[in-house]
């Protein structure tokens, strides 16, 4: 693995827990998958989605937008840190 | 900001709202003048970047703007409500051309928007939506009832929430003169009576793809929370100046109104109503202005201290036009006092954007989990 490979996983790393961090102060929910579904679990409230965008927004200084709309990238713990590195280029995404 | 534009606000109020609140109740319209002079001021796009034609306002300085105008009229402050309810959604989730379409207009108040997401059958259980978006070729086909829709009476766009099929809720711009959009003003509600609510029917309104806010599937988890925020910010701020509006009638009249040899606030019990609502008020305050800056700040706890600020600050506000009332007498269960519209218009405050018991029920949700975080660590 080359340094810039290995500076990517330690940032990936890094947001995935930050987000980690995020959700599980959101939700009551201690064992939390990386990739556990967290809209398809019923188990966060309908204020989740928004707090989390904001949350990435603000942390991340990125900003959600219409285009950014899928599933696919809030679904999971896994799925928001790789939206955030594919949207931060800066983190090497 | 908010501390340089107060004394506008409230002059802005002194002038032109309070001295009419009255009328426009009994008449149960504002004026298009008025409503020209709202858009004139700038009120109306207070939050809206000035690209877009706002005036760039902190959050702050828009809930002072609202606390005063709820001091003087509640249906006017819902035309800003409504209007920071469509801009403010369509300013995060619109496209570039939706927004220099729309977004000047409505800040300069030459088109006022409306939020049409509630139906007869669907008020606080929204995924109970039965107006439909149907594919058409390249566009869509709108059908559907909304009702109790602020501000229609004269809207010239909607912000429309419907269900596109297979693809789960939608939210579309409507213009008020699109073909098959009939407005049905809705009369003698007990309160808010000038605030222009209608029932919208749209029977097969052609709906261009451009038309389209947000993605497809994402119109009730994204589009209309951001509506609904601002819209609780609006809300919990004008019950704040009711709430202020109640205590301060309440106090002058308890200095001056006599009986027997005894001034009316030298009462043990008066004093007690008026102890709560001062302190209601001052609770109240603290907890919309926190909201305004969770807002201010960008933080994800921006939506939960609304919710806390709507919904004490709307309950407060009921309890506040009660006492006032009580305090008053008989002169205030009579028009001529704002204390009666105050007690009519209090009611509103606890229904619109969402009711008290919505409210509890998110924020319980919200309680209960915290407390579980605690009990069973990570």
């Amino acid at each position: 693995m080359t340094a810039t490979e290995t500076q990517t996983v330690q940032a990936g790393d890094q947001v995935r827990a930050t987000i980690r961090q995020f959700i599980t102060s959101a939700i009551s929910l201690p064992n939390l998958d990386d990739e556990a579904d967290l809209f398809a679990s019923g188990i966060v409230n309908s204020l989740f989605a928004v707090q989390l965008m904001t949350f990435i927004e603000k942390t991340f200084a990125i900003e959600v937008g219409m285009d950014d709309l899928d599933m696919e990238n809030f679904k999971s713990v896994n799925a928001t840190a790789a939206f955030v590195m594919r949207k931060d280029g800066r983190r090497g995404g | 900001m908010v501390d340089g534009r107060r004394e506008e606000f409230r002059t802005f109020v002194a002038r032109h709202v309070a001295p009419c609140a009255a009328q426009w109740d009994r008449d149960q319209r504002i004026p298009d003048s008025v409503l020209g002079l709202l858009g004139d001021s700038g009120y109306v796009g207070a939050t809206l970047p000035r690209e877009y034609g706002g005036q760039g306002w902190d959050v702050a300085t828009f809930g002072a703007l609202n606390e005063a105008f709820g001091k003087g009229s509640s249906a006017l402050t819902g035309v800003i409500t409504v209007q920071a309810m469509v801009s403010m959604a369509l300013l995060k989730w619109g496209t570039e051309e939706q927004k220099r379409t729309w977004l000047p207009q409505i800040a300069q108040g030459k088109t006022i928007g409306a939020f049409a997401l509630t139906e007869p059958g669907a008020g606080s259980a929204l995924r109970s939506l039965t107006t439909e978006l149907a594919p058409n070729g390249e566009s869509f086909v709108l059908n559907g009832v909304k009702r109790w829709i602020s501000c229609a009476q004269f809207a010239g766009v909607f912000l429309v929430f419907g269900s596109l099929r297979d693809k789960g809720p939608a939210a579309c711009l409507v213009p008020r003169d699109a073909p098959g959009v009939r407005v049905e003003p809705i009369t003698d509600l007990m309160a808010f009576r000038g605030a222009g609510l209608a029932q919208v029917h749209f029977d097969n309104v052609a709906i261009p793809p451009a038309s389209l806010v947000g993605k497809p599937g994402f119109a009730l988890s994204h589009v209309a929370p951001v509506g609904l925020h601002y819209g609780r910010i609006s809300t919990a701020c004008s019950a704040l100046g009711l709430l202020q509006g109640c205590f301060e009638e309440s106090i002058a009249y308890a200095a001056t109104r006599r009986v027997d040899d005894r001034a009316l606030g030298d009462l043990g019990m008066i004093r007690s109503l008026i102890a709560r609502m001062g302190t209601d008020a001052a609770a109240a305050s603290a907890l919309c202005y926190g909201a305004c800056q969770a807002e201010d700040e960008h933080r994800p706890d921006a939506y939960e201290r609304t919710l806390m600020a709507k919904y004490f600050t709307s309950r407060a506000a009921v309890r506040a036009a009660s006492d006032a009332v009580q305090i008053r007498g008989a002169s205030g269960c009579h028009e001529s006092s704002p204390t009666a519209r105050y007690y009519r218009d209090a009611k509103i405050m606890e229904i619109i954007e969402g009711t008290t018991q919505i409210h509890e029920d998110i924020l319980g949700k919200i309680f209960v989990g915290q407390a579980r975080r605690v009990a069973v660590p990570a």
